[in-house]
């Protein structure tokens, strides 16, 4: 469920078909993402979520991002 | 004299830093803009643990008042500089090029100002979130790593974001800027491209001759496919880099090896023609070498002036 809503909400800022992201996707090199674009993602994925995440350079793939989700989920 | 909360903060006279700069900001720049009473910053580039430990004990020989050290946070040395910083107890870090999330908890707890350069009004909500101090707010018309956002309209929506001071950088060389950096909101300024003409600065003569030799359309941005773009002095080598950057069969790879080393080639060699003179688009209005104590002494008096005239627009 959350990988879903992870790649939705991605999807809508890229301007892409949800169908290309997949756990594997990398932020960087697949989907061109910068530090300002990470941030303003977060921010979304908080509002969604209802959390607070604290993103560092360890996140590199929507698999990362969605496990960061799950565990300050399930907190 | 102009005094904001930043003085009072880090104890520093006038609110004014010398942005680090990779090559240009040593502990000899850095030490003669503290000990004038602004903020000296050193540059930790993509130097290692001894070369930033060597310049910080150099600078404490010089003067005993408040500086920082800022850190690149994409150099490979990034984990041991963060290290440096917190055992040498700097006062003031400020960072750059991504968010120092993994520094800040440590950086804090020893006691360190972390003031770190956003390009954005999320960026800037977020690191004031992890404790950030202030943040300095830089718009794309400043020399170096530059964002998209320009000063006039970057600082004011990060002042509404946040409520920590913030320092207004980007475009900022005389007094008129710092006047303006404060009618915008901010509560300081950050300047790099006035100080790479400081007598204390120890770039190659050459670069120095090029800003001041500067125009105001001699400034551009390449690099803007490899996701950081710099703006530098155009020479031989930066409409080389250009001609790469739109030619589909230039790999990124050989885009990114064509740029290493530039930066010393411009700071150390002066060499005019492979090196990449980084400057701001303020370069134009940097017109003769001086000290960092003249600098500063210079801009606050000017800008005194602009502000103290300023009621005259009021009718």
């Amino acid at each position: 469920m959350t990988f879903e809503k992870v790649a939705k909400i991605i999807a809508d800022f890229k301007e892409i078909d949800v169908s290309e992201i997949t756990m594997q996707t990398t932020l960087n090199k697949d989907l061109g993402l910068d530090s300002l674009d990470t941030v303003e993602l977060i921010m979304s994925f908080e509002s969604e979520f209802g959390i607070t995440l604290e993103p560092d350079a360890s996140l590199q793939t929507i698999g990362d991002v969605v496990s960061m989700i799950d565990k300050e989920t399930k907190k | 004299m102009i005094h904001s909360g930043i003085c009072s903060l880090l104890g520093i006279r006038y609110p004014i830093f010398q942005g680090g700069m990779a090559w240009v900001s040593d502990a000899s720049l850095a030490g003669a803009v503290s000990d004038a009473g602004g903020l000296g910053i050193i540059s930790a580039m993509n130097a290692n643990a001894d070369y930033l430990r060597t310049e910080i004990r150099k600078l404490r020989q010089m003067t005993n008042m408040p500086f920082g050290v800022n850190i690149m946070l994409m150099s490979p040395f990034a984990d041991e500089v963060a290290k440096v910083v917190a055992e040498e107890r700097v006062p003031v870090v400020t960072t750059g090029a991504g968010l120092p999330s993994k520094y800040m908890k440590a950086w804090i707890e020893c006691g360190i100002k972390v003031i770190p350069v956003v390009p954005s009004t999320g960026i800037a909500k977020m690191v004031e979130r992890m404790g950030a101090t202030a943040v300095i707010a830089e718009g794309g018309e400043s020399g170096g790593h530059v964002g998209d956002l320009t000063t006039m309209t970057l600082v004011p929506q990060v002042c509404d974001a946040v409520r920590i001071p913030v320092l207004a950088a980007g475009g900022i060389a005389d007094g008129r800027g710092i006047a303006a950096a404060f009618m915008l909101g901010a509560s300081g300024v950050q300047c790099g491209t006035r100080f790479l003409v400081a007598k204390e600065c120890t770039i190659h003569q050459n670069y120095k001759k090029r800003v001041l030799e500067a125009k105001d359309i001699d400034t551009m941005v390449t690099g803007k496919r490899l996701g950081h773009p710099v703006r530098a002095l155009k020479n031989k080598f930066t409409k080389e880099f250009f001609n790469k950057e739109y030619d589909s069969s230039v790999s990124n790879e050989e885009l990114e090896a064509f740029g290493v080393g530039a930066l010393r080639r411009a700071a150390v060699e002066g060499d005019e023609t492979t090196g990449s003179f980084l400057a701001g688009q303020a370069a134009a209005m940097v017109k003769k070498e001086q000290t960092a104590k003249e600098i500063i002494e210079e801009m606050f008096a000017e800008a005194e002036a602009v502000l103290n005239g300023a009621r005259k627009w009021i009718k």
